[in-house]
């Protein structure tokens, strides 16, 4: 089973990796409430509300573990898989990664952007932007 | 408004007027550079001709990579763009309604939300389908208003000249720090036309969707602390419409009238001017016509070529 580390170690971390398919994201939440679960546990939970294949499972959490999302330990004969970042953790990372792939990717190109994704912004200015946004007689997020 | 348009012409101003002085001092080395290769060092003031010229190579060698650099990356992001190209979303169509802008959005299949004006003589806007399914129509709306400015002011145009000058004007820092408060101020500028067309609401909202989701993480990599980041400057103005000064720094303010005078006393002492310094004994004359100028010119040089070789991303 040595395998997919490997294939982890040689592929590069690309920010789009850690985006998560809506599946992957169903399995994600499942762990994060559980902290941690073998894949006959998610199938269980996740069967609640659907039919889903014992491997299909398996496959998305061998994929998770490959991006690096989850970290697992043998028990026995099967892995116990657990979140490698809290749910938080993770949307930082995110959007971290967002900003760094879009400043170097658009950096040095000559074009006038609408940049707020590319900054920093305060906690202060941020709810300063929310309050305007609302006074304009709008709801944001 | 014209603030934005303002600051450019400041660059550009200074941008001319140094280039001028500067070319200047080349053409006065020219003939002394001809001598040199001919007949080898001779005088102290060959090595500093020498070593001036030098530096202008330099100046020359940056701008152009400056230029091939911008247009590279912008050419490798335009094919990627390209290829991921979608027919136009109908709530684009909706939101771009009398706005004049028809053939000229492309709307980019992207996960990452992100709008901007791209292209030189007839620019267009580019739009992700993250950014369009974040927002609604009119915060849509009040993007593209921001983009329309952009567009109309020929801004990726601006931006890749006022680039060109900062790296080939590397030894007058402070070009490279208006360049920075011009690409401030258009943002701005650009902000506040989308108000002045559909009020303050929908372009606050629009922004502060597209914020990054990371409310107490310091994403403190990309801007010096110290300053507002761009984004922070922008929300000031659309509360309370305060004036931003441009933030230039004493060492680039010191560097660039050192190194223009320095430049401009060695015109002097190489053209006509040197019959009336002839007088004075070498002793005094070369080091403080030649040597102190030049080594100006240098530390400005040192300073402003290795801050221009950086990629954008990287300056802080």
């Amino acid at each position: 089973m040595g395998k997919p580390d490997l294939r982890r170690l040689r592929r590069p971390e690309k920010a789009e990796e850690k985006f998560l398919g809506p599946l992957e994201a169903d399995v994600m939440d499942r762990l994060w409430r559980r902290r941690s679960a073998t894949v006959r546990d998610i199938v269980e939970d996740l069967g609640r509300s659907r039919e889903l294949a014992y491997t299909t499972v398996m496959t998305i959490m061998v994929r998770l573990h490959d991006k690096g999302l989850l970290e697992r330990v043998r028990d026995g004969k099967t892995y116990v898989y657990r979140p490698a970042f809290t749910r938080e953790q993770h949307r930082a990372r995110l959007s971290r990664d967002l900003a760094r792939g879009l400043v170097a990717e658009f950096g040095d190109a000559a074009l006038a952007a609408f940049t707020a994704e590319l900054d920093t912004v305060d906690a202060s200015h941020r709810a300063t932007l929310r309050k305007l946004a609302q006074r304009g007689g709008r709801g944001a997020r | 408004m014209a603030r934005a348009d303002r600051a450019f012409g400041i660059l550009i101003g200074l941008a001319l007027v140094s280039s001028a002085i500067l070319i200047a001092l080349l053409l006065t080395l020219v003939p002394r550079a001809e001598q040199l290769l001919a007949r080898g060092a001779e005088e102290p003031a060959d090595v500093v001709a020498a070593l001036v010229l030098a530096l202008a190579t330099c100046g020359i060698s940056l701008g152009v990579f400056a230029l091939f650099r911008q247009l590279a990356a912008t050419a490798v992001l335009i094919r990627s763009l390209v290829a991921r190209k979608i027919a136009l979303p109908a709530s684009v169509a909706q939101a771009a309604h009398g706005l004049e802008l028809d053939q000229r959005i492309d709307v980019v299949a992207d996960e990452r939300p992100f709008s901007f004006c791209y292209w030189f003589l007839r620019p267009r806007i580019c739009l992700s389908t993250a950014l369009v399914a974040r927002l609604d129509g009119e915060e849509l709306r009040a993007v593209l208003l921001h983009e329309r400015y952009h567009l109309q002011h020929r801004d990726p145009l601006r931006i890749v000249v006022a680039r060109y000058f900062a790296a080939g004007l590397y030894v007058v820092p402070v070009v490279d720090e208006l360049v920075g408060f011009y690409a401030l101020q258009k943002e701005i500028a650009a902000d506040e036309y989308a108000v002045s067309r559909d009020g303050v609401g929908a372009l606050a909202s629009a922004l502060y969707k597209l914020l990054p989701d990371a409310d107490d993480i310091s994403l403190g990599l990309l801007v010096p602390v110290s300053s507002l980041s761009v984004t922070e400057a922008r929300i000031e103005q659309l509360i309370a419409s305060r004036q931003i000064a441009p933030t230039l720094s004493p060492v680039s303010i010191g560097l660039s009238g050192g190194a223009l005078v320095a430049a401009a006393v060695l015109v002097a002492v190489q053209g006509g001017a040197s019959m009336a310094f002839a007088a004075l004994p070498q002793l005094v004359a070369v080091p403080g016509l030649l040597v102190g100028p030049a080594s100006l010119l240098f530390a400005a040089a040192v300073d402003g070529g290795l801050h221009q070789l950086r990629p954008q991303s990287q300056r802080a």
